[in-house]
C-alpha cells in the first residue's frame, strides 16, 4: 500500500504525464500503477449506490433488444428518449425500432463477437465514448440485466467482473427493487442515507472464498470468509440508529471481488 | 476410486449393517464411506432434470414451493408426481390464491419456516385442513433450506424411495434471495444424496456435485440454452454433448462462465447425446425450460 505522501506525489506528477487526462482521483491512480505491475488495493473512496436514482445521465445506450423496451416504454416521448447509442449483434433488436432510432440519429454498432454478450461490448463502447469525450463521470449504471433467464443473469454477474480491469468507475446494476455492485480488492465505503434504501443487503461471493469485514451492518463480518457452501451474507440490513439520525456508512473490506446487493424502495420508484 | 468389483461388494454388504435403509445406490455409498474418511467421487449417474415435468416421466420426486408466484402447469403435473408436498413460509399464500376453486386437491403436507409471511387467513385454512404447521425460527437458515431439512428428515422417517426433489420457486425477485437459494443448494449436498432441482419460470437450475455426471435433455421439454456457473469459485471442468464443450478448462467468474451455451447440434430426427459434465468443485448446471411445454 502507498502511503498517503507518496500518494499525493503520484497525484500530483502523474497529469503532466498524461495529459489527456484532466484531473485524476486516487482511483484513477490506482488503476494506472496496477497497469505498470504495482498492486494497490482499492482506495477507499466513499459511494453512495442510490445516488444515481437521479436524472443526470451523460451518455445514454441500448444494448440490442434493450431499445424495443425503451421504444415500447416511451411512447409518445420517444424523442425525449434517445439513445446515444444502440450496440449488440441485433439479433434481439425489431427492424421497425432499429429504423425508428437509426433516422432520429443514434449511432447503431453492430458487434458480432459471439464470445462476449451485448452486455459487455456495450460496456466497452461506453468505456471507450468516455475516454474519448473526456467526460467526468463517477459511475456508470445499468438498467435490468437481473431478472429472467438464470444464465443471463449470471453472464451479467460475469460482465460485472470483466468490467473491473477496463474502468475504474463503479458499475451499478438496478433491477426491479434490487442494486448490484461488485466490490474490488480493498476497502469500500457505501453512503446508505439517500431515503431510497429498501430495507435489505446482501454480500455474495460469486467469484470464491472471500476474507471479509464490515461495519454498520446489523450483522458484521469481523475477518470472516464468505464462499458459497460456508457462509454468504443475504438478508442482512442495515445497523439500527436512534429515530431522526442517520445511518452509518457500511464498510466492506475484501480480498476478492465481493457483490454487493441492496434493496431499492418500492415507493421511491 | 474404488474399484467396480468393490464397490458391488460394499454395496452388497451395507444394507445388512444399516437396515433402515432397504436399497442403496452408488451415492449413498459414497457418502458413508466419506463419513468414514474415505472420499469417493460422485458416482456417475444418469439424471433427466425435465423428466419431472414430463406427464409419462419416471422419476418419483418429492415437492418444495418457495415464495414466489406460481406456474400453475408446473404445479399441476408436479403436485400429482409428488410422494410429499411442502410449502416455504408465504409459498403457501400463492397456493391458497392460485388453487382457488379446487383448495382441498392441494393441500401440502406440511408448511414450514418462521411464519413471518404466510397470512393468518392463509395459516388457519390449511391448518384447519390437518396440514402440519412447522415453525422454524433459526435465523441463521432461510426457510428454504429449514424446509429442505424437514423434507430430507421426513423421507427417511417414511422410508420412501425418491429419485429427485423438485423445488419451485426461488430464482427470481430479490436478487439477495435468489443468491441465498444457491446456498441452499450447496448446503443440500451433506444433507442428502438426491438430486434438487429448482424450477422458475423458464430457467432450471441444479448443483453438480464434485465427479462426473450424465444429463439427459431429451424429453423435448428443454429449451435452447444451457449453462455452467462456477458460483462457489474455480471449476476445473470438461463436457461432451455441448455446443461449446470444455475441455479441463477453468471456470471461474471474472475468467470464464458458460452461459448461453446450448446443445450439440445432432441429424435432424436423432435424439440428443446426454450432456457429460466432470467437475473438481460444484457447479452450477443451468438450462432452458420450453415455454410452450409447459
Amino acid at each position: 500500500m502507498l502511503s498517503t505522501p507518496l500518494l499525493s506525489s503520484l497525484l500530483d506528477c502523474l497529469p503532466a504525464c498524461l495529459p489527456h487526462r484532466k484531473s485524476l482521483h486516487s482511483f484513477q491512480v490506482s488503476q494506472l500503477i496496477e497497469d505498470e505491475l504495482l498492486w494497490i488495493a482499492a482506495m477507499e473512496e466513499e459511494l453512495t449506490p442510490l445516488d444515481c436514482l437521479l436524472p443526470s445521465a451523460l451518455l445514454r445506450a441500448c444494448a440490442d433488444g434493450a431499445a424495443n423496451h425503451l421504444y415500447s416504454s416511451t411512447a409518445g416521448d420517444r424523442d425525449s428518449f434517445l439513445p446515444d447509442y444502440i450496440s449488440g449483434d441485433f439479433d434481439s433488436i425489431t427492424a421497425e425500432v432499429k429504423a425508428f432510432y437509426g433516422d432520429k440519429g443514434c449511432s447503431l454498432i453492430e458487434t458480432a463477437d459471439q464470445d462476449l454478450t451485448d452486455f459487455t461490448k456495450c460496456l466497452a463502447i461506453m468505456v471507450g465514448e468516455i475516454q474519448r469525450r473526456q467526460l467526468q463521470v463517477d459511475a456508470i449504471v445499468t438498467l435490468g440485466g437481473l431478472a429472467g433467464r438464470f444464465d443471463q443473469t449470471m453472464a451479467s454477474v460475469e460482465t460485472l467482473h470483466h468490467a473491473l480491469p477496463m474502468t475504474p468507475l463503479p458499475l451499478l446494476m438496478l433491477q426491479g427493487t434490487s442494486l448490484v455492485h461488485l466490490l474490488r480488492p480493498g476497502r469500500h465505503r457505501l453512503a446508505v442515507n439517500t431515503g431510497l434504501e429498501g430495507d435489505w443487503c446482501s454480500l455474495i461471493p460469486v467469484g470464491g472464498a472471500c476474507q471479509t469485514t464490515t461495519t454498520g451492518l446489523k450483522w458484521n463480518l469481523n475477518n470472516q470468509v464468505l464462499q458459497f457452501g460456508k457462509l454468504v451474507s443475504t438478508s442482512n440490513t442495515f445497523e439500527p440508529v436512534g429515530p431522526g439520525n442517520p445511518r452509518k456508512p457500511v464498510t466492506v473490506t475484501t480480498d476478492r471481488p465481493l457483490l454487493w446487493s441492496m434493496g431499492i424502495r418500492e415507493d421511491g420508484q
